[in-house]
């Protein structure tokens, strides 16, 4: 059974008069383990998807399960719970809390979970080593450069261990050099941590170091050309 | 939730001009809050104490100053002999200032014995029996002694009264605080001959039987055909009325009070708006990490507590250090308010403050916690 299952999932904005849908429909699956990009032309609904499977916007129709769980019945809070535990997110502006160190922004999601205090000192040393940021522990954000706080932004993504991290673009706003830095921390997230990895992105070579490259046009997802089909076999 | 208190501090210290400026603001509302309070509490004890309604005060009919009012001191054996009497004390009253005023001297001539049995007086320094030995001794309330810098020695003259400290006291009852005590004689002969052989009033101390109102009815009576009439009434009606033009002052006053909480509110609610509307991208982090919509609606709450209960108490250990460090008072026609602090006046200044902490953090809780979290996070 797929990590991820998106199931004839729409999501309409009404606009006045006109009603707009970015996604009409679609259906995807994600294996446990995965790194897959998500593309397409602006405006096209990348990150209304992403951001359905990350728990944080409502589907218009359809099912998102993840893990087992139907995110798309959740209640507001228990969603935020279920986020706590299920997903990192990595920003396209990293959007770090400007009043926190690098080592507590890192540690606010632990904050969230019930673990104990040492354990929370272990993990968030484990993910500040991951971003090779240790030394920065007790920098604010503004102290860092943008491909740093980027870093730190990935370390607070999967400092909780979680079922799915999300990235929205996240080397949408730094220069080349700092791009592929970033790219290779999110390669070695998913083969060395193992974790199931769903990057949203404009640009063609960083889709391409995706295992898995889907894109997203006119409302309907495309793989290898062709669209991708609501998997019966999985939901029966 | 305790987890997240010291983000809530570092939230309020990365502005820290915009929190300083509003926690002094409430501090000074409630500082004015506390003080109003406590100058209706000064109001409330002498028209509420114990003695207010078990003593009557005789005064001269139609007479308010009491530099005006002389009663014939002979008064004092008629009324004594009435049943349900049980002690007449007849006191001289002396001003400097018949008006209201702030430091307003007020002196009470006592036969020395009388004093002794009937003012819950506790003397500091000195003693009674150089009170009582001394023509012109004095016994002076703790506040005047703390306001005019006065110590047992001291030769003090207001007008054309001069006397020698020879104790300064002080009384549970704050009003008396303000007081000078002397011998009843000194104070008759100190303002000429014209006022020997009379007293400014009659305190009659009832025993427990006796109906206050009826013996009063009775007093008067008594003196009506007689060369000065008289008007009596309890302790607290006499000074209720004495004080009735301040009073109507103070009452207008306790609606500054409310004023300044409804101040404290529009500050507080002011700024915990403008925090959230600063963080509204912040707060849509925080929930995509995993933060409950109510655990926003709590940090926002926080905030407005903080802020408010942080300059509440502030305001409140002013106040109490301000009206304990003065002594102050005010005066009209020889009675004295006196401005005191109290635990449950303070105790009431930090409640107010924290329920306004929290009905300000309300809506922008609310708001905060309502946002959607993707519309949020494209917001600049
Ligand atoms: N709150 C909203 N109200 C109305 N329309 C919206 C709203 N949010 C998004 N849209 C529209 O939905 C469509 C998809 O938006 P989305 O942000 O998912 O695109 P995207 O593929 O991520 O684009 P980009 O590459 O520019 O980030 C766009 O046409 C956008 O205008
Ligand atoms: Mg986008």
């Amino acid at each position: 059974m797929p990590l991820i299952e998106v199931i004839d999932v729409s999501k309409e904005y009404a606009n006045g008069e006109e009603t707009i849908r970015p996604l009409d429909g679609v259906s995807l699956s994600i294996e446990e383990g995965d790194y897959v990009s998500l593309m397409g032309a602006s405006g096209s609904g990348k990150s209304t998807l992403l951001n359905l499977i990350a728990g944080i916007d409502q589907a218009t129709a359809g099912k998102i399960i993840v893990a087992g769980t139907d995110i798309t019945r959740l209640s507001r809070g228990k969603l935020a719970d279920w986020r706590a535990a299920n997903i990192g997110y990595v920003f396209q502006t990293h959007n770090l809390i400007p009043v926190l160190t690098a080592y507590e922004n890192v540690e606010l999601p632990l904050l969230l979970l019930p673990m104990s205090a040492s354990e929370r000192r272990k993990r968030v040393a484990i993910a500040m080593e991951a971003v090779d940021l240790t030394s920065r522990a007790k920098h604010y954000p503004r102290q860092m450069s943008g491909g740093q706080e980027q870093r730190v932004g990935i370390a607070r993504a999967i400092v909780s261990n979680p079922t799915v991290v999300v990235a929205d673009e996240p080397t949408g706003s730094l220069d080349d050099e700092t791009t592929e830095q970033i790219l290779q921390l999110l390669s070695r997230v998913n083969e060395e941590l193992d974790m199931t990895l769903l990057m949203v992105t404009h640009d063609a070579d960083a889709g391409e170091r995706a295992r898995r490259r889907i894109r997203l046009e006119r409302g309907r997802l495309m793989e290898n050309g062709k669209e991708l089909q609501t998997a019966k076999l999985h939901t029966a | 939730m305790l987890k997240f208190i010291p983000y809530v501090f570092k939230s309020l210290w990365r502005h820290r001009a915009r929190t300083l400026l509003t926690v002094s603001g409430t501090a000074v509302a409630l500082l004015v809050f506390c003080f109003i309070g406590a100058v209706q509490q000064g109001m409330l004890a002498l028209t509420s104490g114990d003695d207010a309604g078990r003593t009557l005060i005789v005064f001269q009919e139609n007479r308010f100053c009491p530099q005006s009012s002389r009663l014939p001191q002979d008064y004092e054996s008629t009324i004594a002999k009435l049943p349900g009497v049980q002690e007449v004390v007849p006191v001289k009253v002396f001003t400097n200032n018949c008006r209201a005023s702030l430091d307003a001297i007020v002196f009470q001539g006592l036969p020395p014995e009388k004093l002794k049995a009937w003012r819950d007086i506790d003397l500091q320094s000195g003693n009674w029996s150089a009170f009582s030995d001394q023509d012109d001794a004095a016994l002076v309330g703790i506040d005047v002694a703390t306001r005019r810098g006065l110590s047992v020695g001291d030769k003090f003259t207001i007008g054309d009264v001069s006397v020698v400290v020879q104790g300064v006291f002080k009384s549970p009852s704050a009003a008396e605080n303000n007081l000078i005590f002397t011998q009843l004689e000194f104070l008759q002969r100190a303002r000429g001959a014209n006022d020997v052989g009379t007293v400014t009033m009659l305190e009659v101390h009832l025993n427990d039987t006796a109906d206050p109102e009826a013996l009063a009815k009775q007093i008067d009576q008594a003196f009506h055909a007689g060369p000065v009439g008289t008007t009596t009434r309890t302790k607290g009606m006499f000074q209720a009325d004495t004080l009735a033009d301040l009073a109507e002052l103070i009452g207008f006053v306790h609606w500054l009070g409310y004023a300044c909480v409804g101040l404290v509110l529009s500050l507080v609610a002011t700024t915990t708006v403008m925090s959230v509307q600063d963080r509204i991208k912040e707060h849509a982090v925080l929930q995509t990490l995993g933060l409950r919509p109510l655990r926003v609606f709590g940090l926002v709450l926080t905030e407005s507590l903080l802020l408010s209960t942080i300059g509440g108490i502030l305001g409140v250990a002013g106040s109490v250090l301000l009206l304990s460090s003065t002594g102050m008072s005010i005066a009209a026609e020889g009675v004295t308010i006196a401005f005191e602090p109290s635990l449950p006046l303070a105790m009431q200044g930090v409640v107010v403050s924290v329920v306004v902490g929290l009905l300000a953090g309300l809506a922008p809780g609310w708001h905060a916690s309502r946002t959607e979290i993707v519309s949020a996070l494209r917001h600049a």
